[in-house]
């Protein structure tokens, strides 16, 4: 596997996925299916996955910070940071590859080896712009949307593990919460949800879109998707962070 | 009409799949091209349809060559262009309607009540009826080619092509497809390339036959003379199965009792 020939294939991909749709209209409501099926069904199990992140990141700051010198609220703060900075746009995409990466790679690879594609080529549709840039679309769109529901719904967790144990009390949590608040480090999330978004989706739909042979085949491009895109973000993340943050 | 002209294709180097096929398909009829697996028969279909890009060699549509025509007049010739794939390849995530609207709403200028009245007409016409919404998934194999046919003619296509619409097909739902190819071909004018291995199709509706052996044209003719061709790999081919061996000691009996 000679990685210079995949970014090579994978570019002319996106340069012929980024160009003018034939339908502007088939477009919008290509993407608003994508939004509804890729996006809106990942809306609950990235609450319920960032609710116990929260909580657990509370318990383990409160387990972890013993130092008599740092004030209580420090929990709050740094379960609020942690969420911010990492959890709720690496983590949840993390997790958003394996969900939704998983599902592009195996729709498209599906349609590539039933031949769908093919008949859409036929018919002189740009199949590449046709199918993968609502997806891409949609998921650039809808996973910052997410990571705001994942920032509120994890300080929740942290919030319920306050109010239903005595590790910390409500009042210094919620206080700790809203101390030394840099509004930079939301923006900083979206951004990067935003570019690990363009990530799962184009990079899943590059190993679904070449899929050859049979159901075999398309699982394993599945995989691959997923690992594919679980690196891309974390390296994408260390760039990130240093451009953004440093 | 449809010349292909000296045409090869490799995957991979030094390795040609179809090797300087050169023939002609004319309108108005169904021409088939005929051999065994892995002989060549859907390279070349693809090659004609440009879904594979040839090493050399040319394909004339009407005299207008496919290799060097520019993006747009080949988005023209998509458009006159209808192709039934072997597995229907109709959209999963779309209904029958929506299916047959597809190309429409991509291509067509006509507004959404007439898009929708020719959906309607192309589906009748290939005998679906009270399927309109439902999805491939709900359909049986046979109604899922009749809706594929139905999508492929929506656009009132110059020219059709047919990979193996037999296949999994129990023999009287297959021979209806045949007649509805047959009849649609008639109706439209249209230039039909037939791609197949199954010999009932072959008897029934072919009239100009093209065999590929090893990628290569071993033979070509109207199918009246199918049976007597002195192509050994051909005769091969035919008289695989009991029956036709058994029509063969017919026939050749009975052209010696003449003699």
């Amino acid at each position: 596997m000679n990685p210079l020939y995949h970014v090579g294939r994978y570019s002319q991909l996106m340069y012929r996925c980024f160009s003018k749709p034939q339908r502007v209209g088939v477009f919008f409501s290509q993407t608003l299916k994508e939004i509804d099926r890729l996006g809106v069904s990942s809306l609950f199990i990235t609450l319920i996955v960032s609710l116990f992140m929260g909580a657990v990141l509370t318990i383990q700051t409160q387990n972890n910070i013993e130092n008599p010198l740092l004030p209580d609220y420090t929990v709050g703060l740094v379960t609020r940071d942690t969420l911010l900075l990492e959890f709720c746009s690496m983590v949840l995409c993390l997790f958003l590859a394996g969900n939704i990466g998983s599902n592009i790679a195996s729709q498209i690879g599906t349609m590539r080896i039933s031949e769908q594609i093919d008949a859409m080529d036929i018919m002189g549709v740009n199949s590449a712009n046709y199918i993968i840039l609502p997806k891409i679309v949609a998921v650039v769109l809808y996973i910052p949307v997410l990571v705001v529901f994942s920032m509120f719904a994890g300080m929740l967790g942290g919030y319920l593990i306050a109010a239903f144990t005595d590790i910390i009390t409500t009042s210094k949590f919620i206080y700790g919460l809203q101390y030394w608040f840099i509004e930079w480090y939301v923006y900083y999330s979206l951004i990067k949800a935003a570019v690990f978004a363009f990530i799962i989706a184009s990079v899943s739909a590059y190993w679904g879109y070449f899929v050859r042979g049979g159901t075999l085949e398309v699982g394993k491009a599945s995989t691959r998707a997923v690992v594919t895109c679980s690196v891309l973000i974390l390296l994408a993340d260390v760039v990130l962070t240093q451009i953004l943050l440093l | 009409m449809i010349e292909v002209r000296d045409v090869c294709k490799s995957f991979v180097a030094n390795e040609l799949v179809l090797k300087h096929i050169s023939t002609t398909f004319h309108s108005g009829k169904i021409n088939q091209i005929i051999g065994r697996s892995g002989s060549g028969k859907t390279v070349l279909l693809k090659c004609i349809v440009g879904l594979h890009t040839l090493d050399s060699g040319d394909i004339l549509y009407d005299g207008r060559s496919f290799t060097s025509m520019s993006k747009k007049e080949k988005m023209q010739l998509c458009s006159e262009i209808g192709m039934l794939f072997q597995g229907s390849a109709l959209f999963d995530s779309l209904t029958i309607t929506e299916n047959v609207l597809f190309p429409m709403q991509m291509f067509s200028e006509k507004s959404e009540k007439e898009q929708q009245d020719r959906a309607r007409f192309c589906l009748e016409r290939v005998g679906l009826y009270n399927v309109f919404d439902m999805y491939p998934a709900e359909l049986s194999g046979g109604m899922q080619k009749r809706a594929a046919i139905a999508r492929a003619i929506s656009l009132n296509p110059k020219y059709l092509f047919c990979d193996e619409p037999n296949s999994g097909l129990d023999p009287l739902t297959a021979s209806k497809i045949d007649e509805l190819i047959v009849e649609l071909t008639k109706e439209f004018q249209m230039t039909t390339i037939i791609n197949t291995h199954d010999l009932n199709s072959v008897l029934s509706v072919g009239e100009h036959i093209v065999f590929i052996h090893k990628g290569e044209k071993a033979w070509e003719g109207p199918k009246e003379k199918l049976f007597v061709s002195n192509c050994p790999e051909l005769d091969d081919f035919i008289f695989a199965s009991e029956m036709y061996q058994k029509f063969r000691t017919t026939l050749v009996s009975e052209q010696s009792g003449q003699i």
